[in-house]
């Protein structure tokens, strides 16, 4: 995967920062590199959008199963990366940032491994066990449902369930309550009758639905 | 500025509240001035002398990204004129008709301004970024949508208010906590304490927001636990089916939206406290959560409107809901026949049908009514009858927007992606959603170079159905220096050919060799329709906000003998 990579670094005339190689550096190093290569260079840093980390990518391979025959197609797989999330610093899942990012290096790692763990005839459910085990859940776009988690995932359900229960029991305890008794306040200056007034109302009311 | 306006426009008017206000206003100011000269100095020198200037980065060089920071930023700082006056209101213990006017107008500034910069850097995200979406529910997407929501909640329960005189305490917390929240959102995109693509604008003030937040908060909870009585609701609802119930049930939906964002976008921190177990919270977890409540919401827009204020009869909303409901129901029949099967995008287009229906009838009842009325004619008719009821009318044409966006985005449940390798020559067969053949014919690889960047080029040559639609270019850039040094990293120039109907969008992932070109071809279904919502909003957000100068005096006095008419106990009538 580093050779798009070299292909752009050539056209890139004078620029090392792009040919890094295997994942080793980060961009810092790059640009300690390429500040040595030109004198005139003061830019001490190649700021993307976000921090890059390179060397985030981890080996992930197990021995294939025997008689091993992939259980994925390409789709189902493209779908399992969508679960894992580049730990580039993106925030993209695999399959999104190795699809958009030309310099990241770290998604076309983990797509490697995902691809060695395929054609080693492991399943959907394994591959992610497999990628958990090593990186930890935070490779996973959302967390499991299970321990903790499940605070994570029902409490805005429960929470508006419990907010619907609470405006619902309110309404009935104010439908249940008798209404004001329809007496104008003595310091308002309404200056109508009870007929007037109860007119008025039932214009306004008129007015607002039709 | 926003404090000096909103001063001078309403001082007349609120002459006990401005002392306060200004004062909470200049305590803000205080805060941020310091910060900037004490903490984050922006005017700070370089220890070293630049050759050259690095330029902006070119992935913010689009028009997008000229408004969509300012306007963002207008709408952040307008929730802090509300808030000022909810302090204000707090410490004066006065919450009246003219307080309301006051943060109504400040509030709906503050969501429109929302608005335009969220759509705007959803399209930013969409053209430039190159991951084929618009939203990725990023921490600081999410902070710029949290005061989003509680403005919007804001401006429906605020009716109430204005109506029947309830909900006050309910109006002053939804005030603050916008405030509240625009800080938060600050804070973490200044502090870097979550992991964002929006990171890059981290620098040392965050344990200063962190301290201002809180401080904001403990002020403001106690204000309002101390002052509950004063804020005592002065009516009470009559029915369980009335527009009353409708809003608050819209409230809850909007408020419990904001509620699962900040949850999601929280929670690793604490799941790493509680279990010191590092997990992301990333879009599935957000779609998951909040496509039923967002569903629920579209309902109650639709809903909403056609109940009547205090307590609908049954033949009254059974006259009321039947087109628009019937209208719901033959959209999703329609589309099923069509064979969309994914429940959740049938449900919603069912709604988009039903909230139409409702706007439509809306529109229909108030134009035949104005024609028998008036005598006048079909245009001129709607024209008056949007200039005379801006709110009501600006307001039906918001949630016109709304629908749109919701169809667009439940239009994204169908998007296709496909990761192609193709040399020159080379054709891709693929179908998009809606069954269409297309085919892509590769041009070859071109490199050229600009005085400012090196640029590799990949077109396709699109048909559809065979026939030929033109070419989609997409790039990869290499910006330069004077000194022909590489100036960030590499970033893609996306292929976009855009319809109403289907958006192909074609990334130039990489090249491999010197020929053969790595990409991504994605059928995003609809998206036009996001920014056309969005405009749409916009323009239903001018005709609320425009100013009726002359014609307010008569508006108040209206205001003020519907409530005499409906709550004469005890509302203070003309205050």
């Amino acid at each position: 995967m580093t050779s798009r990579r070299q292909f752009f670094a050539r056209i890139a005339s004078g620029s090392a920062a792009i040919a890094l190689g295997g994942g080793g550096g980060t961009s810092r190093a790059g640009a300690q590199q390429r500040g040595a290569m030109h004198d005139s260079s003061i830019v001490r840093d190649t700021t993307n959008l976000f921090a890059m980390d390179q060397s985030a990518a981890r080996s992930i391979t197990l021995p294939p199963k025997p008689n091993a025959t992939p259980q994925l197609t390409p789709a189902q797989r493209d779908e399992l990366e969508h679960r894992i999330r580049c730990q580039c610093g993106c925030t993209l899942d695999v399959f999104t940032c190795r699809t958009t990012d030309f310099s990241c290096q770290v998604s076309p790692a983990m797509h490697a491994n995902v691809i060695g763990l395929v054609q080693g005839g492991y399943s959907a459910q394994e591959i992610i066990d497999a990628f958990v085990s090593s990186y930890g859940e935070r490779v996973l776009m959302a967390p499991r449902k299970s321990g903790f988690n499940l605070l994570a995932w029902f409490t805005p359900g429960v929470a508006v369930v419990v907010g619907g229960v609470l405006i619902a029991a309110w309404l009935r305890r104010w439908r249940n309550e008798p209404p004001p008794p329809a007496t104008v306040h003595a310091g308002a200056s309404v200056d109508a009758t009870q007929d007037e007034l109860e007119r008025l109302n039932a214009a306004v009311r008129g007015d607002d639905r039709e | 500025m926003y404090g000096t306006i909103a001063i001078a426009t309403s001082r007349s008017r609120n002459r006990e509240l401005i002392p306060w206000a200004s004062g909470t206003i200049s305590a803000i100011l205080l805060f941020f001035i310091a910060t900037t000269c004490i903490k984050a100095n922006p005017f700070v020198r370089l220890d070293f002398m630049p050759v050259d200037g690095r330029g902006m980065n070119p992935q913010l060089q689009n028009p997008g990204m000229a408004f969509h920071p300012p306007n963002l930023y207008l709408g952040y700082v307008a929730t802090a004129i509300p808030f000022a006056f909810a302090i204000a209101a707090l410490f004066s213990r006065r919450l009246d008709a003219e307080w309301l006017g006051v943060v109504r107008r400040w509030t709906l500034l503050s969501w429109f301004f929302l608005t335009i910069g969220i759509i705007l850097g959803m399209w930013w995200a969409y053209v430039e970024l190159g991951w084929g979406g618009y939203w990725a529910w990023d921490p600081v997407e999410n902070s710029s949508f949290l005061p989003w929501l509680t403005n919007t909640a804001f401006l429906h329960s605020i009716m109430i208010q204005e109506k029947r005189g309830m909900l006050r305490k309910w109006n002053v917390v939804l005030v603050v906590v916008s405030f509240l929240l625009a800080i938060f959102g600050t804070f973490i995109t200044r502090s870097g304490v979550i992991e964002s693509v929006h990171s890059f604008a981290q620098s040392p003030v965050g344990p200063w927001f962190a301290t201002f937040f809180f401080l904001a908060t403990g002020v403001t909870i106690y204000l309002v636990s101390t002052r509950l009585h004063d804020l005592e609701a002065k009516v009470e609802l009559e029915s369980m089916v009335s527009r009353e119930a409708a809003f608050l049930y819209n409230n809850l939906v909007l408020v419990g939206i904001a509620f699962a964002v900040l949850w999601g976008t929280v929670f690793p921190i604490l799941s790493e406290w509680a279990t010191g177990n590092k997990i992301t919270v990333g879009p599935p977890f957000f779609n998951t959560v909040n496509v039923p409540l967002g569903l629920l919401l579209l309902a109650l827009t639709g809903i909403g409107p056609l109940i009547a204020w205090r307590r609908a009869s049954v033949s009254n909303l059974k006259r009321q809901f039947a087109s628009p409901a019937l209208f719901g129901i033959v959209v999703a029949v329609a589309l099923f026949a069509l064979g969309m099967r994914a429940s959740y995008s049938l449900v919603a287009y069912a709604l988009c049908g039903f909230v139409t229906g409702t706007i439509v009838q809306e529109f229909y009842k108030g134009v035949r009514a104005r024609q028998t009325i008036h005598e006048e004619s079909l245009i001129p008719a709607f024209m008056h009858l949007v200039e005379r009821n801006r709110r009501r009318y600006g307001g039906y044409i918001v949630h016109v927007g709304i629908v749109m966006l919701f169809a667009a985005f439940a239009g994204m449940a169908f998007r296709t992606e496909n990761d192609v390798t193709l040399k020159a020559g080379e054709t891709f067969d693929t179908r998009d959603p809606y069954g269409h053949q297309w085919r892509f014919v590769s041009q070859g690889v071109s490199t050229s170079n600009r005085p400012d960047r090196d640029v590799i080029a990949v077109g396709l040559e699109a048909f559809r159905d065979g026939k030929r639609l033109g070419i989609i270019t997409s790039e990869k850039r290499q910006y330069l220096d004077s000194q022909h040094n590489t100036l960030f990293e590499p970033i893609t120039e996306v292929g976009i050919r855009s319809t109403a109907k289907l958006d192909t969008y074609v990334v130039l992932a990489g090249v491999r060799g010197n020929d053969i070109a790595e990409l991504r071809v994605t059928f995003n279904p609809l998206v036009m329709w996001v920014w056309t919502g969005g405009f749409v909003m916009m323009i239903g957000g001018l005709i609320v906000m425009w100013p009726q100068a002359e014609r307010r005096p008569v508006q108040a006095g209206y205001a003020a003998t519907i409530k005499a008419s409906q709550a004469p106990a005890e509302i203070p009538v003309g205050v």
